[in-house]
């Protein structure tokens, strides 16, 4: 309940500042939590870095083995890119590990939540073919909006209330997964 | 008689005037002389003081500053903040920290080699990370040049083969090594001797210096978990690898660490979503 309240009070708030911009909503409000969670003391630095994880000359430099892991071990990825893991194309599985391992390796909260409704049907071909125009658009959006003031400080208040509510206690996916679910459902009594 | 008494007594009494006038004059005269005598004294023992409190504010002024500037460096450096921790460094020089010019220097080259390697130009670049790596007596510059030179040797490894490869792959390898044996604590230096050991396909090694960079903290969230996903990477091969007897005994200490750091099992860490 308390939660949900916040979180309404929030998305109207972001709905003042951000009206055309639904769709960073959840990565917005999901990165905030996840660093506040962190208590990082830099938490509006990683927000605004767009850097996304793990630096991309680390993740080229992988060893074909740990590339190969990466996709053998991941029921969802295994059965899409069977033959891809069976011909041994390294091209296209380490173009797909460079897009993928941020996400479902790491679990970047920012494109995790980005790309939240592909990883539930696990579209992750999707995710690899529109990674970059994504992750540009976004970084753009937020750009053009980081100067206004009141963003930041609604931010704030935010990753605030959700810890007074002992989130710490919850486990990242599962306050990622409630997030979602506040979120969708008020998008859809909206448009009711 | 007793005129002449009285004149005795008058003139005695004159003279006695006299002398006292004398004597409140030499009265007055050394008190006046005394007192304009403490009176300097006083004015130049207190400008003597002001000087010395001008002198010692200014000193301390400047090595306020020279403080104040060094530690806004410090906490850029830390932040990654590259330009401006150059910028206070020099301005630390200037109000007299002696390593600030150094320091500055150090940065610059840093930056330099970061646009050279945007530009392609990968070879000075490389050049200025292994001198920084050398030289540098500040941590986050240390650890940024271990990191580029490493990730520009691995690079470089993927594309040889065989005996280049190794040879390739044990260069770079010293070089870390050498990090860790100046600054054992540091945990970033062991997670790079892990990757290096995993491009060997050396899982135990891989392993130990994934352990140890854990343990020993490791610098940001994403190779924190980059790390746990080695850690995970290497169990999977040594359960492959080791004989049955040598898996029992590694597995054992492994169910020990994951206990201590809350996994959810030996193939999911804490932050990981269950599949």
């Amino acid at each position: 309940m308390g939660s949900a309240f916040i979180l309404y009070s929030r998305i109207s708030f972001l709905s003042k500042v951000f009206p055309l911009k639904t769709y960073l909503y959840f990565p917005l409000l999901n990165a905030t939590l996840f660093w506040a969670i962190r208590k990082a003391q830099e938490w509006k630095e990683e927000i605004f870095s767009w850097k996304v994880w793990l630096d991309p000359d680390r993740i080229e430099t992988k060893p074909d083995e740990f590339v190969l892991n990466f996709f053998e071990n991941h029921t969802g990825l295994n059965r899409i890119y069977e033959s891809e893991i069976r011909e041994r194309d390294w091209a296209a599985l380490r173009e797909a590990f460079a897009r993928l391992y941020p996400i479902l390796g790491l679990g970047d909260p920012f494109l995790s939540a980005l790309f939240h409704e592909e990883i539930e049907s696990e579209n992750y071909r999707k995710i690899v073919s529109g990674f970059e125009e994504r992750v540009n658009q976004a970084e753009k959006d937020i750009e053009t909006l980081e100067g206004q003031s009141g963003l930041l400080k609604g931010l704030k208040t935010f990753a605030d209330q959700m810890l007074s509510l002992n989130l710490d206690l919850i486990s990242q996916d599962k306050v990622q997964t409630v997030l979602a679910g506040l979120i969708k459902k008020h998008f859809e009594e909206k448009d009711e | 008689m007793s005129k002449g008494f009285f004149s005795k007594i008058k003139m005695a009494g004159v003279q006695c005037n006299y002398r006292t006038s004398g004597l409140i004059i030499l009265f007055f005269i050394s008190l006046f002389s005394s007192s304009a005598c403490v009176s300097h004294l006083k004015k130049a023992k207190f400008h003597y003081a002001q000087g010395q409190e001008h002198s010692r504010r200014y000193h301390t002024e400047k090595s306020i500053s020279s403080q104040g500037y060094m530690l806004k460096g410090m906490a850029e450096l830390n932040l990654e903040f590259w330009k401006e921790a150059e910028e206070s460094f020099r301005n630390a020089h200037s109000y007299g920290f002696e390593e600030g010019e150094e320091w500055a220097q150090q940065l610059s080259l840093l930056g330099l080699a970061s646009s050279m390697e945007a530009l392609g130009i990968e070879d000075s670049s490389f050049r200025i990370y292994g001198y920084l790596l050398d030289k540098s007596k500040l941590k986050p510059v240390t650890i940024v040049a271990a990191q580029k030179y490493t990730d520009a040797m691995l690079r470089k490894a993927l594309h040889l083969d065989g005996k280049e490869r190794k040879k390739q792959l044990s260069s770079v390898l010293k070089e870390v090594q050498k990090l860790s044996d100046k600054d054992l604590s540091c945990g970033f230096y062991h997670y790079l001797q892990s990757q290096v050991y995993s491009h060997l396909a050396d899982y135990r090694k891989s392993f130990e210096g994934a352990l140890m960079g854990k343990e020993l903290g490791l610098p940001t969230e994403e190779i924190l978990r980059d790390n746990d996903l080695q850690i995970i990477f290497c169990y999977q091969n040594l359960k492959e690898e080791l004989s049955s007897e040598e898996w029992e005994e590694f597995r054992a200490r492994y169910s020990e660490w994951i206990k201590k750091w809350k996994w959810k099992g030996p193939e999911t860490p804490d932050w990981k979503k269950e599949r």
